[in-house]
């Protein structure tokens, strides 16, 4: 296999609420084309992580590195570099007073500088991609949630980023619902999107993603591939949490 | 002359025919002053609430943050002197203070627009950041991630959000200006109380006018109240959607403006 490129790098990452310290010096790296699924018990820091990669929360201490660079020294505006790491959200977190086009055209265009009409291309791409493109006209309380978590990702995808962050993207759907959501993630993780998802769809971290990182009190207990860490788990807090999963093939 | 008046009701219709005139000027000038003391109040408020929701950010300079905190400080004690007293008293403050200490010798009607704009500001800049906070942090945090800035996320996503939340206490604001510019009769603004009190003097008929007064006060509160109702419901948008159900790719320009914003 080619050497593959590094993209996203977070190095010692730590994070501190007032005195109770969430993650306590978290290292992995993110190649291009890697699906790497974050798992763990709730609690564990894994929403922080993900969301202190893109500075949604401030990191304590420790490096994030984008393409190798550090982020806070390169991107003197967060901005720009949060349109490069694409991020979707548990509670989908659609723009209520936008049309589905319109949540997925306002970032091209307010953000990136694009032209209506390329925008609204690039929007029906995607939104095609995620089956959604027969509903632009609806507003997002008009959408079932595994709807409204697609048209998230179209969303996300609009702005076309180099990676894609997911905070447990189907957490909050009714089970009917997780389905159509976890397909559209397949999708795109056979295409070759890199994605850093947090999630507690074990059967989807097993199939789909490249790399799993088991997290457990603020530390990544055990990182290794999907086959390794499900079949023979090396720590003792990974396989007393995956046990609790009935994983039948 | 001929006979005067011998009842209420007739001294009611005698003044209106005297003095309707004059009246409805002096609604004019309530009207006038309530609607653009509002406007510039919600101007004021949007401006001051915009700002007093920046957060801090972790990585811009230290000078940065302390002029932000500083203008901070000066906006919230604005808000809470021009809260914290009577209108009726900033009038006076204003028009004589403006004479005696700057020399400026501002018309009555221009100190009537600027301190109902700057009263009503101050409780807009409170009523905006309690808009802007009641919209879930969610929609600030998606704005966020796709890189917009705070004025961006403010501007495309919270605000429209935040104003049709707190378009209640916009009216709410507009008709206790229509009543409360009453007081800029301190400041001789020949606004309809003003009018109401001069007409009323000249045949000591008070009760008589000031019946007329109420009547049109209520008039004027009561159409900005349906008003703001029916804008509500507008700001709302239609309640249902239509499919595309065709190729939205074959036509990626058309289907924008097919959709009628209506929709109904």
């Amino acid at each position: 296999m080619a050497e593959k490129e590094l993209l996203l790098s977070v190095q010692d990452l730590k994070k501190q609420f007032g005195e109770r310290e969430i993650l306590k010096g978290i290292s992995f790296n993110v190649n291009k084309g890697d699906v790497v699924c974050i798992i763990g018990p709730s609690g564990s820091g894994k929403s922080t992580l993900i969301r202190c990669v893109n500075f949604l929360e401030q990191p304590t201490d420790g490096v994030i590195a984008y393409c190798g660079k550090n982020v806070l020294e390169t991107f003197k505006n967060l901005p720009l570099y949060r349109t490069k790491v694409g991020m979707v959200f548990q509670q989908f977190n659609l723009f209520n007073n936008m049309t589905v086009l319109e949540n997925c055209m306002v970032g091209q265009v307010k953000v990136l500088g694009k032209d209506k009409e390329t925008a609204r291309n690039t929007a029906m791409k995607y939104l095609e991609h995620v089956g959604m493109a027969s509903y632009i006209n609806a507003k997002p309380h008009q959408l079932s949630g595994g709807q409204k978590q697609r048209v998230a990702i179209a969303r996300a995808l609009a702005l076309e980023p180099e990676v894609l962050l997911m905070d447990e993207p189907t957490s909050a759907l009714d089970p009917e619902m997780v389905g159509e959501v976890l397909a559209v993630m397949k999708e795109l993780a056979d295409e070759g999107l890199t994605m850093v998802i947090v999630t507690h769809e074990m059967a989807f971290a097993r199939d789909v993603s490249s790399r799993v990182i088991f997290i457990d009190q603020g530390v990544v207990a055990e990182e290794s591939s999907p086959e390794e860490i499900f079949s023979a788990p090396k720590n003792q807090r990974t396989k007393d949490f995956l046990s609790r999963f009935n994983l039948g093939k | 002359m001929a006979t005067m008046p011998d009842s209420f009701f007739s001294w009611v219709v005698f003044l209106l025919n005297e003095y309707g005139g004059v009246l409805i000027q002096g609604a004019g000038v309530t009207l006038l002053l309530a609607l653009v003391g509002t406007f510039i109040g919600c101007v004021i408020g949007l401006a001051v609430g915009i700002v007093q929701t920046i957060p801090e950010d972790p990585n811009a300079g230290c000078f940065k943050n302390s002029l932000i905190r500083g203008v901070k400080a000066v906006l919230s004690s604005y808000v809470e002197i021009f809260r914290g007293t009577p209108m009726i008293v900033q009038a006076m403050v204003v028009y004589y203070g403006a004479m005696s200490l700057f020399d400026i010798d501002m018309s009555a009607m221009f100190a009537g627009f600027l301190v109902v704009s700057i009263n009503t500001g101050a409780y807009m800049a409170e009523t905006v950041r309690g808009g802007i906070e009641s919209i879930d942090a969610g929609q600030r945090e998606a704005a966020v991630a796709i890189g917009m800035d705070h004025f961006q996320t403010m501007r495309f996503v919270v605000l429209p959000q935040a104003l049709r939340n707190i378009m209640p206490q916009i009216g709410n604001n507009l008709i206790i200006n229509i009543k409360d510019t009453s007081v800029l009769n301190v400041i001789s603004v020949t606004e309809l109380y003003f009018a109401s009190k001069s007409a009323a003097g000249v045949y000591y008929r008070y009760f008589e006018i000031f019946f007329i007064t109420c009547i049109i006060y209520f008039i004027m509160t009561f159409t900005a109240s349906r008003i703001l109702r029916w804008l509500e419901s507008k700001m709302d948008g239609p309640k249902d959607y239509q499919l595309v159900e065709y190729d939205p790719m074959a036509d990626p320009c058309g289907h924008f403006q097919v959709t009628n914003k209506k929709g109904r």
